[in-house]
This record gives structure tokens, C-alpha cells and sequence, in this order.
């Protein structure tokens, strides 16, 4: 990229595949896909994507058959004006706090797009992120950057890594392209690690004592006829050991088991996945990934960051790794050294912000497992064990006791992961309850019960005037989205 | 229900049509298609804006007619030809087929009281049924070339959502959503080259009257608040509407 006078060279290896489990994504997406002027038409038609407005979780309270919440993507309803959760708590425990808040549960319930065809790029109704075929997006985005942004593409394998006596990397050695050097390094090569491990020896933070699942297997299934509804919600379904993800792409459907190995065989983990998708299923091809739950102690050290999974995974829970490498990049763009001697200044910044959303997220996901009433495997006892809670949660947890996360209070970095809203949406979801002072909600109550019928008014309209997913992408697909 | 059929002179000669405007046959659009070729015409009396195909989410040109759904302002001004009536509109029940012309035979417009024959005695198309058939030498090809002019403009980024918002003496006011006009800023930062090509296409013509047009909007406003005046004897003028 030949802007702010430096240029980028991506090396990457012909040969090794990319994992591509995370079909999901975060709608911090789309201002990222905008920005670098990428056409949200183009991203449907090559990347065979489709809507995501939230995530389903089945199973996970107490495993009834009825046992649902969602996590949607909309914020509740006047969200900086006033907390809703008190009045929910009060008065209206007969709805679900999602329903209470926001239209988007049932949107998805319907199986409805969250825009219509005269909405522009990137502009939408409800809010929403994109399930896609990871496979098709990767080629997608390197193609964009090399023909509209100027970035180099080098394909090559690194056999050798030069450091200069400072320890920084400068250059690397290809048995394809010869030697190549460079100011600032961003290892993206994955699990191995090769620059911010292998070279330069940063460690790994393994964080499976908080998170146990250490091993997917995925399958992709193809839809019985080619115009069946489809899904906006990521379907997590809580299983003995662990859960499935169901991701619904226009052309089929992502389906993959999460579980920990050490609560559960790897035969018991096909067949659970083997009943999820049905005995029909029974030879499509199962693909084994591994997950090694944690992240590099530093992301950035000397001239070399680590972004991606050279710079640590997580289970594909909430979509949250690809959320990482979307603000890594935009903190790296941001903030991009004018030269070596301050270089060392914005990495002290750099691995700061990066190591509390790393926090922040572990924290997320295991929100996710703690509130669980299941007893019925250990693996959902084991969860709950506090020795396996972030201390920061514990606290958190108990505060929440008496007051419930919101706009203002200790979610107070710039660009938090995951909003108070999302924590909202978990926890009343899966039924945690926060002690309300009846005195303390009589303030707001006019404007709580005036939001209350805004959001019952904008559910019948956006019920009344939004189509399916299907007739959108179908549509989609056939006239393209306009840009304004 | 629609029966359309290639018109024909033996067939139809004694058919007639009538051509007048008039809410029974349609003409009540708050909105309606409009060709670039029209522009001039369109501009001395109605906002001419883009708006969205609701089926498809194409842009097309229109001539804003009225304010609320399905008004229109100037049906008065039609019965007696004094404003231009647009083209898509002036063609009645008639459509293209190819090279020839097609009428729906059951369109109320068709054997009405009133009509014009479309067939002299001899067999010769009447003056009116030579207007229609001109009328389509306009929009076929004006189609195409409308379509070209949006697809420029949205190349260059030129077209951008307006809130149209106007307040009436009877204490309500109406918002029009789904019209787009011409990014003024963006037109006035393209690079000279860009200019002048648009110059040179005829473009930048259609850009400013656009532009232009969009002062019919007061006026539209404070026709349709005479109408109030009318019902309510009220004596105040309408407020300029907010334009954003």
C-alpha cells in the first residue's frame, strides 16, 4: 500500500490451507469492509455470504427442551438514555429481556433479513454482521488489496529468519522470491507461530483452565432443497461436553462440534454431531481442528506483531477472533510508527489494549458457561467451579448482583469487544437476577414504558416490511445492493 | 386485469382512447418515472429527484407530483394542458412490443366516454395515436440513456439521500422518505478531467437542473397547503420546508 509513504508485502505459503472454522463475524465488520472499499454486493455474490443478526443459544441454562435466549446484534432500545434491565426485572419477567428490549429476536424468529433491497450497502434496518464461507473470503480480500490498494502479493515459503543485534526481524528468506526485507513485521502465518514464537520466542498464554473446549470437528451440510428458510442466528446448541455451532450459508449450512477431550471421547463427539445433523448425514466428511485455547504473552514485540491465530484463539464463541483481528488492524493503522525509535512507545500501547480485550473476551465467553444451572455432566459442573472463573469476572458477578452492566460504568475502554449490552443479553438471558430497589426505577419509568411501546411498534413495522433471508439474498445475488 | 395486444389497424380502427388525465386512470402518483430527455420540461413545475424500485432497489428519475402516497398536485393543470405532462404517463395504455405498439384493451382508458379515435376512416394513425407513437421514440431509448446518466453518477458517488420535510398550516407535517438528489459537495470536488467529461455527455445539464428543481419542493409545499387553506379558511402561508 503505497499511502504514508510505506508499502505492504503479503508472503504467503502456497501450500498451507487456511483453517477456516469461523463462518461468523461481528458487524464491526462492516465498517472495516467499507472502509477499505470493499462492495457489500461483491462480498455476497463471491464469498457466499449471508445475513447473521445474533446468536441463538439452546441448551445452555438447563438444557430443557425450551431452553433458549438470544444474543442479538441490536442494541436495546434507548440503551444510552436509560438501563432497561430494572424495569424488565420489575415488570415484565412474563416477556424475555430480548423481546422486552429490542425487535430482533423475533425477527429471527421469523427468518427475516434485517434490510430490504432498496436499504444501501452496508446500511440496514436491524443490525447485522454476515456468516460466509471462509475459504471464498480470504482469496476475496486478496484480491481487493492487490488490485485496489496496491498491496504486493508474494507467494513464498519462509525457510529463514534474519535478525539484525537489536533482535528485530530483517528479512525473511524464500526459496521462491529470494530474500525480503522490511521495517515492520505482522506475523499472520497461523498456529505456527513463526516470527512471534518461533523467532523471537514470545511465549504462549494457554487459558484452557478457564475454557476447556480444545477440539472441533466440522462438516458442511448441504440444504435438502435449494430455497429452504434459512437462519440469520448462529445456532449454538449446548451439548454434554461442549456445544454445535449451525451457521446457515445461502448454499448450506456450517455445522461443527466443540468439545473438550477431556470430558468427552472423540466417538461420543461424532455421534452427538452425527444426531445434530441427522442419519442422512451420516458420509459427509468430517474435518478435525484443533484449539488450543490462549495467546501470546506479548502481541507486539521488537518490529513484529502477531495478529490472527499467530496471536492466539479462542473457541469460535461469539465470532470473537476474527473481532480481534478486525481491531488489531485498525489499532496498527491508527497508530502505525513514523519510525523505529517510536516504535517501541506504540507497542507498550498496542499490547496493553490487546492484552485487555484478550482479558475481556476470555471473560465473555466463559460468562457463557458460568451461568449454567446444568448439573447433569462435568463438564457443565466443572464450569462453574470458581477456580476456573477470571478473577475480574468473579468480582464482576458479584456486583452484578446489585447492579446491572450498562452504558456507562467500567466499560470504559475506547472500542470495548463486547459491549454492556452483550453482557446484558447473556445474563438475563440465561436468568441471572440482579436486585432491584423498586425507588430506583421511578425516574425513568415514563421513558422505560414509552421504549417499551417504540420497540412494539418498530417490531410490527420491520415484521410488516422486511423479506426473508432467502428472497433477500435471492435478490441480492440477482439486482445487487445500490451503494447509497 | 391486463390484456395487452399489438395494435393493429384492422383490428382497432374504430378504438378509442381517452387521453385526458385524471385520478380513475392512474394519474394520482405521488411519483412517477421520468426520462432524462424530459428534464427541461419537468423542471419549471416538479421536483425531479431519484428514488429506489421497490422490487428491485434500482435507482430510476421521477418527478415528485404531490406529498402524501398517491397525490397528485396537478391534475388540474393537466385537464387543461397547461404544465407538461410526463411522458410515462402521456403514453396511457399503450407499451412497446418490440418494434410495434401494444395496447391493454382493458385498461378504463380504452373505450371510454369521450375517447379519441386512434385511426382516421382511411386507416391512418389520428394525431393522437402520432403523439403516442413519438411519445415511445422518447422513452425507449430515454430509458437507457437515464439508466447510463444514474449509473455515472453513482460511479462518481454524486447521488445522496435527501429528507425532504414540510410543515403545514394545519399543525401536521409529512416526511418523504426514499428521494435522493445530487451530493452538491461531491460534485464540486470532481476533478477537472471528470467535469469536463460530464460537460461534454450533457450531463452536467441534467446535474444543475436537478439541482435546480429541487426549488419546486417550497413550491409544491405551499400548493398542497392551499388545499388546507381552502378547507379551513385558515389565512397563514406555509412554513418553508427544512431541506436536509
Amino acid at each position: 500500500m503505497k499511502t504514508g509513504g510505506f508499502s505492504v508485502t503479503l508472503i504467503e505459503s502456497p501450500d498451507i490451507r487456511i483453517i477456516g472454522v469461523g463462518e461468523g463475524t461481528w458487524p464491526t465488520i462492516r465498517g472495516s469492509l467499507e472502509k477499505i472499499g470493499v462492495s457489500e454486493t461483491e462480498l455476497f455474490k463471491q464469498c457466499d455470504a449471508a445475513f447473521k443478526q445474533g446468536g441463538k443459544f439452546a441448551g445452555w441454562t438447563t438444557g430443557a427442551a425450551d431452553d433458549a435466549y438470544y444474543h442479538p446484534l441490536m442494541l436495546p432500545q434507548g440503551f444510552s438514555q436509560v438501563n432497561l434491565v430494572p424495569h424488565w426485572m420489575r415488570s415484565a419477567r412474563d416477556q424475555s429481556f430480548c423481546d422486552f428490549v429490542t425487535p430482533q429476536g423475533r425477527l429471527c424468529d421469523d427468518g427475516l433479513a434485517p434490510k430490504t433491497i432498496t436499504s444501501a450497502e452496508y446500511r440496514g434496518a436491524a443490525n447485522y454482521s454476515y456468516h460466509l464461507d471462509a475459504g471464498k473470503f480470504a482469496p476475496f480480500l486478496a484480491k481487493h488489496c492487490t488490485e485496489k490498494l496496491g498491496v504486493r502479493h508474494v507467494l513464498a515459503d519462509v525457510v529463514q529468519v534474519n535478525q539484525g543485534q537489536s533482535g528485530d526481524i530483517e528479512s525473511v528468506l524464500t526459496p521462491q522470491a529470494g530474500e525480503i526485507s522490511g521495517d515492520l513485521w505482522i506475523d499472520c502465518s497461523g498456529f505456527h507461530a513463526l516470527l512471534i514464537g518461533k523467532t523471537l520466542g514470545v511465549g504462549f498464554k494457554d487459558c484452557s483452565d478457564v475454557l476447556f473446549c480444545d477440539t472441533a470437528l466440522a462438516v458442511q451440510v448441504p440444504f435438502e432443497t435449494p430455497d429452504a428458510p434459512m437462519a440469520s442466528q448462529t445456532i449454538a446448541t449446548a451439548q454434554d461436553a461442549g456445544w454445535i455451532w449451525d451457521i446457515c450459508l445461502p448454499t448450506r449450512r456450517g455445522v461443527g462440534h466443540v468439545y473438550s477431550s477431556r470430558h468427552s471421547s472423540e466417538e461420543a463427539a461424532r455421534e452427538a454431531l452425527l444426531r445434530y445433523i441427522g442419519p442422512q448425514h451420516k458420509d459427509l466428511p468430517v474435518r478435525k481442528i484443533p484449539i488450543r485455547s490462549g495467546h501470546r504473552e506479548t502481541f507486539w514485540k521488537n518490529n513484529c506483531i502477531a495478529i490472527g491465530l499467530a496471536g492466539g484463539f479462542l473457541e469460535p464463541l461469539e465470532s470473537s477472533a476474527i473481532v480481534l483481528v478486525e481491531l488489531s488492524a485498525k489499532l496498527l493503522a491508527e497508530q502505525m510508527p513514523a519510525n523505529r525509535e517510536v516504535m517501541d512507545i506504540v507497542a507498550k500501547r498496542f499490547n496493553d489494549v490487546t492484552h485487555y480485550r484478550w482479558g475481556r473476551i476470555i471473560d465473555f465467553l466463559k460468562l457463557h458457561y458460568v451461568l449454567t444451572r446444568r448439573t447433569d455432566t462435568a463438564f457443565w459442573r466443572d464450569n462453574v467451579d470458581p477456580a476456573t472463573i477470571p478473577e475480574r469476572l468473579r468480582e464482576l458477578l458479584t456486583l452484578w448482583k446489585y447492579q446491572s452492566p450498562w452504558f456507562f460504568d467500567e466499560f470504559d475502554r475506547l472500542e470495548e469487544v463486547f459491549p454492556a449490552a452483550s453482557y446484558q443479553y447473556v445474563l438475563y438471558g440465561m436468568g441471572f437476577e440482579t436486585e432491584v430497589i423498586p425507588e430506583d426505577t421511578l425516574d425513568s419509568e415514563r421513558l422505560a414504558s414509552r421504549l417499551r411501546q417504540e420497540n412494539e411498534r418498530q417490531t410490527q413495522q420491520l415484521r410488516a416490511q422486511l423479506p426473508t433471508n432467502r428472497e433477500l439474498l435471492n435478490k441480492i445475488h440477482e439486482y445487487g445492493l445500490q451503494p447509497v | 386485469m391486463t390484456q395487452i395486444v399489438t395494435l393493429n389497424k384492422e383490428k382497432h380502427r374504430s378504438l378509442v382512447v381517452d387521453a385526458r388525465a385524471s385520478a380513475a386512470y392512474g394519474d394520482s402518483r405521488r411519483f412517477v418515472r421520468v426520462i432524462v430527455k424530459e428534464f427541461p420540461h419537468l423542471l419549471v413545475h416538479y421536483p425531479i429527484l431519484f428514488s429506489k424500485n421497490p422490487q428491485t432497489g434500482e435507482f430510476y428519475c421521477g418527478a415528485m407530483l404531490g406529498i402524501d402516497e398517491g397525490e397528485n398536485l396537478f391534475l388540474e393543470e393537466w385537464a387543461d394542458r397547461q404544465f407538461y405532462r410526463p411522458l410515462d404517463l402521456q403514453r396511457g395504455p399503450f407499451y412497446s412490443h418490440g418494434p410495434d405498439l401494444a395496447i391493454d384493451l382493458d385498461d378504463p382508458r380504452v373505450g371510454a366516454e369521450g375517447g379519441k379515435p386512434l385511426f382516421t376512416e382511411q386507416g391512418q394513425p389520428t394525431k393522437y395515436l402520432q403523439s403516442i407513437i413519438w411519445a415511445f421514440q422518447d422513452l425507449n431509448p430515454g430509458v437507457e440513456m437515464t439508466k447510463l446518466f444514474i449509473a455515472r453518477l453513482l460511479e462518481l458517488k454524486l447521488i445522496e439521500p435527501v429528507d425532504v420535510e414540510v410543515e403545514f398550516d394545519d399543525g401536521t407535517s409529512r416526511q418523504c422518505v426514499g428521494l435522493y438528489t445530487i451530493d452538491e459537495e461531491a460534485l464540486a470536488s470532481l476533478p477537472d478531467a471528470v467535469v469536463v467529461e460530464l460537460f461534454r455527455r450533457g450531463y452536467m445539464r441534467l446535474i444543475h437542473y436537478m439541482i435546480a428543481s429541487l426549488k419546486q419542493v417550497p413550491v409544491l409545499a405551499r400548493k398542497k397547503n392551499s388545499l388546507f387553506l381552502k378547507e379551513t379558511g385558515s389565512l397563514a402561508g406555509a412554513r418553508a420546508p427544512a431541506m436536509g
